[in-house]
């Protein structure tokens, strides 16, 4: 392995290790104890909320900004794509030229999708307003990294830039907003909880 | 405002600090800044402030989590907005997580990650609760109820007066001596409770539920002791006077050992009671139902019949937000509604989609009037869109600010209970 590689492993198992920490704590923490007598499915609610709960028809916040919302999905999958070729590169493995291709135009699309997430951020005074400079560095990280995932695909040249550059990622990864990766899915897990106990989730139209 | 202290600052700290479980960690850990909740939000859609935003009132809460406990904002504050916990803070911490919100949940619904946003409100209440900073009204609500055993500081005396005039109207009403409002009876299958609104100011509503139990041949009763469903505790984000109030009815129950405690129509109560009141006292409530859950299934069993021809004009719906975001109870309201009314029409958007009247929250219990009736704009346009001559509502805090609206937006409507609805149409035989 060359030294930029190791920088980079470093950096991911710095990155997993605090992760693990997050996540253990929470698995501690344990689900709230509800005293109610329940009505629904807790089961079926976490269920929903992984899948129709998160339907672009039954959330205004896609339905009323779809635009941005497609750039949000993208720039998600686009991540995680990104993240699967960078250990796939960091671990040597020669990808063929279909899958090169095939990633670098998810990579691309996504960091086109983040820089216009950014921009809207910028520009957005409601959402300026609302904003930290963590909101940007992460936006900005992530976009990044995706261009990067895309252009080393194509131009190998640059994989010692690249390997720096997902150290940096995963080095910044635990201390703002993309802790989110742990998150989401913990935030999603209370909420099919909670509505599932109170059968409220499966929605049932009115 | 009296200001803040290190004693002040500790108390608000450990309500964070003090982990049950994995819910308030996660709270605070996932909104993403996106602000695509803006628009699910009444207080945002009315004023338009980036303040209102439903994710800035989560980071108020969560910035001060991140300043005092975690290794980015204790080492730069700046970069993610860790704020301290002083006057400044506290000042716009009230406005926003009081007078600014009214817990209504439908951000929750449609939040893109999934952050129980209206959870993470609760929680900066309590801390504002745990550093004496409640708005003073709501506290007043809080310690009427705490003294006197309902929230409106109800005298004994001014209870049964009512109660008797009620008896003596619903009496008159059937031609039948034996229609009564039962009180303090052991063993029956059913105590009702009451929104201390009703004998303050709707006595006819209590009159209406005793007429549909009389028509269902219900055995039932009233406590004098303990009746009112409302927790303004839950509010005012103090959970030890949250627990008191809850004690209290389950105590009653248990006292007049009823089969089934049936909760009148209040949102919140409905809340407080059902879902919230057994965590309160970490102990299982009996049986405990909202009584347009009973109503509806008096219909199903054939225990009531209605007339919809009695129910004139367009009748709409309004859904108070603890009853169908918080409890899922939809379908029930409608099927009753549907019994009584020829001509029912849904307003848009209805269900767990429905926005709030704006009367949520404890609003009504404190002094944000002006912005209270502004944010009702979003309810009186609705209302107005069904060209409905009657809105029905299970709940007496909606039905209180819905009537504000009324006459402060020119609507025209007449407001009414579930119960009262059913009363005008049912067939007695």
């Amino acid at each position: 392995m060359h030294w930029y590689q190791w920088i980079a492993s470093g950096a991911v198992a710095i990155c997993l290790i605090v992760f693990a920490t997050h996540f253990v704590r929470l698995i501690r923490l344990g689900s709230p104890k509800d005293y109610s007598k329940k009505a629904g499915s807790p089961a079926a609610g976490i269920v929903y909320s992984f899948t129709s709960a998160m339907d672009p028809r039954n959330k205004e916040s896609a339905f009323l900004h779809l635009p941005i919302y497609t750039a949000g999905i993208i720039f998600h999958i686009a991540t995680f794509a990104s993240l699967i070729t960078f250990f796939i590169l960091l671990a040597n493995f020669q990808p063929g030229p279909s899958f090169q291709i095939a990633a670098a135009l998810i990579a691309f699309s996504g960091s086109l999708a983040g820089l216009i997430i950014l921009i809207k951020r910028s520009l957005d005074k409601k959402l300026r307003w609302l904003s930290n400079p963590d909101d940007y560095i992460s936006n900005l990280l992530v976009t990044i990294f995706q261009l990067f995932t895309g252009l080393t695909l194509l131009l190998p040249v640059l994989y010692p830039a690249y390997m720096l550059l997902a150290a940096l990622l995963f080095l910044y990864m635990p201390v703002g907003k993309l802790k989110h990766i742990i998150y989401f899915f913990a935030a999603r897990y209370h909420l099919g909880l909670f509505y599932g106990w109170r059968n409220v989730w499966p929605l049932r139209k009115a | 405002m009296e200001k803040i202290t290190d004693d002040k600052i500790r108390a608000g700290l450990e309500v964070l600090k003090n982990l049950h479980d994995s819910k308030l960690l996660t709270q605070l850990n996932s909104c993403v800044h996106c602000g695509l909740c803006a628009e699910s939000c009444l207080y945002y859609l009315t004023t338009k402030e980036a303040k209102m935003i439903p994710a800035n009132k989560v980071d108020m809460v969560a910035s001060i989590y991140r300043r005092y406990f975690t290794l980015t904002g204790k080492i730069a504050p700046g970069l993610v907005n860790a704020r301290e916990l002083n006057d400044k803070t506290i000042d716009e911490l009230t406005d926003l997580l009081f007078g600014s919100c009214t817990m209504c949940g439908r951000c929750v619904k449609h939040c893109s990650i999934g952050v129980d946003i209206e959870y993470v409100i609760r929680t900066g209440r309590e801390m504002l609760a745990s550093m004496g900073y409640v708005p003073e009204s709501l506290q007043a609500t809080v310690d009427a109820a705490l003294e006197s055993g309902n929230n409106m500081a109800i005298s004994d005396e001014d209870f049964l007066d009512t109660l008797e005039w009620m008896e003596e109207e619903l009496q008159d009403e059937l031609n039948d001596p034996k229609a009564v409002i039962p009180l303090n009876q052991h063993g029956k299958k059913v105590l009702y409770t009451l929104n201390p609104r009703e004998p303050k100011f709707f006595p006819l509503s209590i009159s209406a539920m005793a007429k549909i139990f009389h028509a269902a041949k219900e055995s039932w009763t009233l406590s004098t002791k303990m009746y009112d469903i409302t927790n303004y505790a839950y509010f005012s984000g103090n959970p030890e006077h949250s627990r008191i109030i809850a004690q209290r009815m389950y105590d009653e129950m248990q006292n007049l050992g009823a089969e089934k405690l049936v909760l009148a129509e209040c949102g919140h109560g409905a809340r407080a009671n059902r879902w919230e009141g057994p965590n309160y006292i970490k102990k299982a409530f009996p049986e405990t139902i909202t009584s347009v859950e009973l109503i509806a299934a008096y219909f199903k069993e054939g225990r009531l019949k209605a007339d919809s021809n009695l129910t004139e004009g367009v009748v709409t719906l309004h859904d108070p937000c603890n009853l169908v975001r918080g409890g899922g109870i939809v379908h029930e309201q409608r099927y009753i509604l549907k019994q009584v009314a020829k001509d029912f029409v849904e307003m848009t958007p209805h269900g767990t989609d429905n926005f709030c009247c704006g009367g949520g929250g404890g609003q009504l219990a404190m002094d944000y009037n002006d912005r209270r009736m502004q944010i009702a704009e979003i309810k009186a346009e609705q209302i107005r869109k069904t060209g409905a001559g009657i809105v029905v509502t299970p709940c007496h805090n909606c039905v209180d600010q819905l009537s504000q609206i009324n006459y402060t937006y020119k609507l025209n409507v007449q407001i009414k209970t579930i119960a009262e609805i059913v009363a005008d149409a049912l067939i007695l035989e």
